[in-house]
């Protein structure tokens, strides 16, 4: 007689914490993500959605801070200070590895039906494993590519560039035919973050070199890297790109080309919808292509981007939140927020999807193209390293330090760091 | 001491004893927690956590990251709190000696003031931008790349900082001047003074105090600054603008490095004190004086 009474106490205590009170024995999911721009938001039907097939459950879908730095702030201060307040998070692609040998996410490998990630991207799901498990389920694809001005190349005759001296040719070319001063040649990111980070290394691979090999070793061939960081260099120095390239972030350089004042621009899929969208300077006017290798090089490939989903591992409810994370990387899902935001799916059959493509077209197109992409180096100490190349990078990309020097000065760095994790 | 006297000794020092407890818990405890932090090597997520003594701030001492973010930092602080004290004390007299519209200009002056910093720098990031912006349409045809060149980067931070913290010297002038009697003034005419003279000996020297309070609290906080750089340039170009703040946070929060993120932390924290502290010697002695 009297257990039962304990329990339904205890039940009410717990319905207490998940919040309402009149929810009893309901389970409240707590979904941490960065809120989607565009016209529709589709997350918050998708989340009714899952709660009207799971009538127990509540779903709160809580906002991440903006910036992806902000975000992994957040994550560090509440998995480290162990807070169990969210079941489910969105994380940024280069984070996985990070979390998972923190131990703050559930690993999914033993949950998984084999052959179920087989529909994502391989290297969406190559980002996702850490020590040969999967601690998190690909959501969203993001891959660096190369816009141009199809009027303009047309008008000279010209096909997009393969390689990046073609391109330096072809905007030599256009601008002395042009004779517009405003006109600038190939826009792409080079202020002191990230993005930063992401134009090097596909520098990096149009040159055939990488920044961590699968040994460890950082800079495995560092006269290499120098020269590929020097041929970024020399973009600026010999006005291809503009001067402040130094100080472009995404944004910038998206405004700069979508207000019709420059030829090239390296940026990420979510740029074409801006283009094209009504009232746009440049509509109907704008290709994508893959990013040029260098002449004689490896075939050019854009960097992949976009986001996981993973479970906490202070979940108080890993299957109910594992679920929730299937539903939002169904297929279903994925084409809701395809159709309603500019975010690209991690599956591959969507980029043939007729309704897709019939309201965006590139979208076949993306698909070679985020096919071909390659990760950031997938390694728990990923921003590390990131965070302490970004300063040498732009050291030499300013002039302030040769090439040579900005890399040995990195290597040295992240041996120390390095050495005292490992 | 009379039994009454430690009686109320006793009674004072329990009033003050919640203060004291809450200030103990709020900062005395962090500041050691970080101060034992500084000295192991400490990336929890990976389990490193192991005594490391000095090495933390040996590593510092020879690491030419820390060193520039301390110039940096050095720069930015003099540099900003010299142009805030001057053109404060300048809106200040302006304002003092205008007739009309004063409420509108102390209007405009708090709206500044008043904007969070991470608005005012994103504000001044399309002032700076490369095309459209104010300050490049201004300079026609010659436009300059503020955020991205490594030797206008630092410049173009501090501008912004001036701006968004000049009104908090003129404010606080401004109302020191509205003290001073009128009195004074009229005495220097009647002795025949020009507006120099009355200037040099009679506006300066009364706000001396309050000018020593303006700048020790912009010094403690320009040695702190944080969100102004980080939003316009993250520290770049080439780490030009990276302060020793923002370094402190790169390394706690981006690469993990707990125990050598507080090390640099800890020695924000001793230059913020011994400048504090200065100030304070500085204020007693002119309160002496006068």
């Amino acid at each position: 007689m009297r257990r039962p009474v304990a329990l339904f106490l205890l039940g009410l205590v717990l319905g207490g914490c998940a919040g309402d009170a009149s929810e009893r024995g309901a389970v409240t999911l707590v979904f941490k993500y960065a809120r989607i721009l565009g016209p529709a938001d589709p997350l918050p039907g998708l989340l009714r959605e899952f709660e009207a097939a799971h009538p127990r459950v509540r779903v709160k879908g809580e906002s991440l801070p903006w910036t992806s730095d902000e975000q992994h702030q957040f994550y560090v201060i509440n998995l480290e200070g162990r807070s169990p307040g969210f079941d489910l998070m969105m994380l940024d692609v280069i984070w996985a590895p990070e979390f998972a040998r923190a131990g703050w996410l559930l690993d999914l490998t033993p949950h998984l039906v084999p052959g179920e990630l087989a529909p994502h991207f391989p290297s969406t799901v190559e980002a996702a494993t850490h020590d040969g498990r999967v601690w998190a389920l690909p959501w969203t694809m993001n891959v660096g590519l190369l816009y141009y001005r199809a009027d303009l190349l047309a008008r000279h005759g010209l096909e997009p560039p393969a390689s990046f001296e073609e391109l330096v040719s072809q905007v030599r070319r256009i601008r002395s035919a042009e004779r517009d001063p405003a006109l600038e040649g190939y826009l792409w990111q080079g202020k002191q973050y990230e993005g930063l980070v992401v134009n090097v290394l596909e520098a990096f691979w149009a040159s055939g070199t990488r920044l961590l090999a699968e040994d460890g070793t950082v800079f495995p061939e560092p006269a290499r890297a120098a020269e590929a960081l020097g041929f970024l260099r020399a973009l600026i120095e010999a006005g291809v790109s503009p001067a402040w390239t130094t100080a472009a972030d995404e944004e910038l350089s998206r405004r700069a080309f979508g207000d019709g004042h420059a030829i090239f621009l390296r940026n990420w899929p979510y740029a074409l919808d801006l283009f094209e969208a009504p009232g746009s300077a440049v509509r109907g006017r704008v290709g994508i292509a893959p990013l040029p290798g260098r002449a004689g090089g490896p075939r050019g490939a854009g960097s992949t981007g976009g986001a996981h989903l993973g479970v906490s591992r202070r979940s108080r409810h890993p299957a109910l939140a594992l679920a929730l994370a299937r539903f939002l990387t169904s297929e279903r899902a994925q084409k809701a927020i395809a159709l309603g935001a500019a975010l690209s799916p991690t599956r591959e059959a969507l980029y043939h999807d007729a309704d897709l493509v019939r309201r965006r077209p590139s979208l076949p197109v993306i698909h070679a193209l985020a096919r071909a992409g390659r990760p950031r180096p997938v390694t728990p100490y990923y921003l590390l390293l990131s965070a302490t190349v970004q300063p040498e990078f732009s050291a030499a990309l300013v002039g302030v330090k040769s090439p040579r020097r900005a890399i040995a000065d990195a290597r040295a760095r992240l041996d120390h760091f390095l050495g005292a994790i490992r | 001491m009379t039994r009454r006297r430690r009686a109320e000794r006793r009674r004072g020092l329990l009033l003050v004893a919640p203060a004291l407890l809450a200030l103990v818990a709020l900062t005395v405890y962090p500041g050691i927690w970080v101060l034992w932090l500084s000295l192991q090597h400490r990336v929890p997520i990976f389990e490193v956590s192991r005594f490391a003594a000095l090495d933390n701030y040996a590593f510092l001492a020879g690491d030419p990251r820390f060193w520039n973010a301390a110039r940096t930092t050095g720069l930015f602080t003099v540099l900003s709190v010299a142009l805030e004290l001057v053109l404060g004390v300048g809106a200040a007299l302006a304002l003092h000696g205008q007739r009309r519209g004063r409420r509108l200009a102390l209007a405009l002056l708090l709206l500044a003031w008043a904007m969070p910093s991470v608005v005012a720098a994103k504000l001044f990031e399309w002032l700076y931008h490369p095309a459209a912006g104010l300050f490049n349409v201004l300079l026609a045809g010659r436009p300059l790349n503020w955020l991205g060149d490594p030797s206008l980067a630092l410049p173009a931070v501090i501008l912004a900082d001036v701006w968004r913290t000049m009104p908090f010297v003129a404010i606080l002038c401004y109302a020191r001047l509205l003290s001073i009697p009128a009195e004074l003034y009229e005495a220097a005419q009647v002795d025949g003074a020009g507006r120099l003279a009355t200037l040099g000996r009679i506006t300066l020297p009364l706000l001396g105090r309050i000018l020593l309070l303006a700048a020790l609290f912009r010094t403690l906080d320009a040695l702190r600054a944080f969100d102004i750089m980080y939003v316009l340039t993250g520290g770049g170009p080439a780490n030009t603008t990276e302060t020793l703040t923002v370094y402190a946070y790169r390394s706690l929060f981006q690469m993990l490095q707990l125990g050598f993120g507080s090390a640099v932390s800890v020695v924000v924290f001793v230059l913020v004190m011994g400048v504090a502290w200065a100030y304070l010697r500085l204020l007693r002695g002119r309160t002496v004086a006068a």
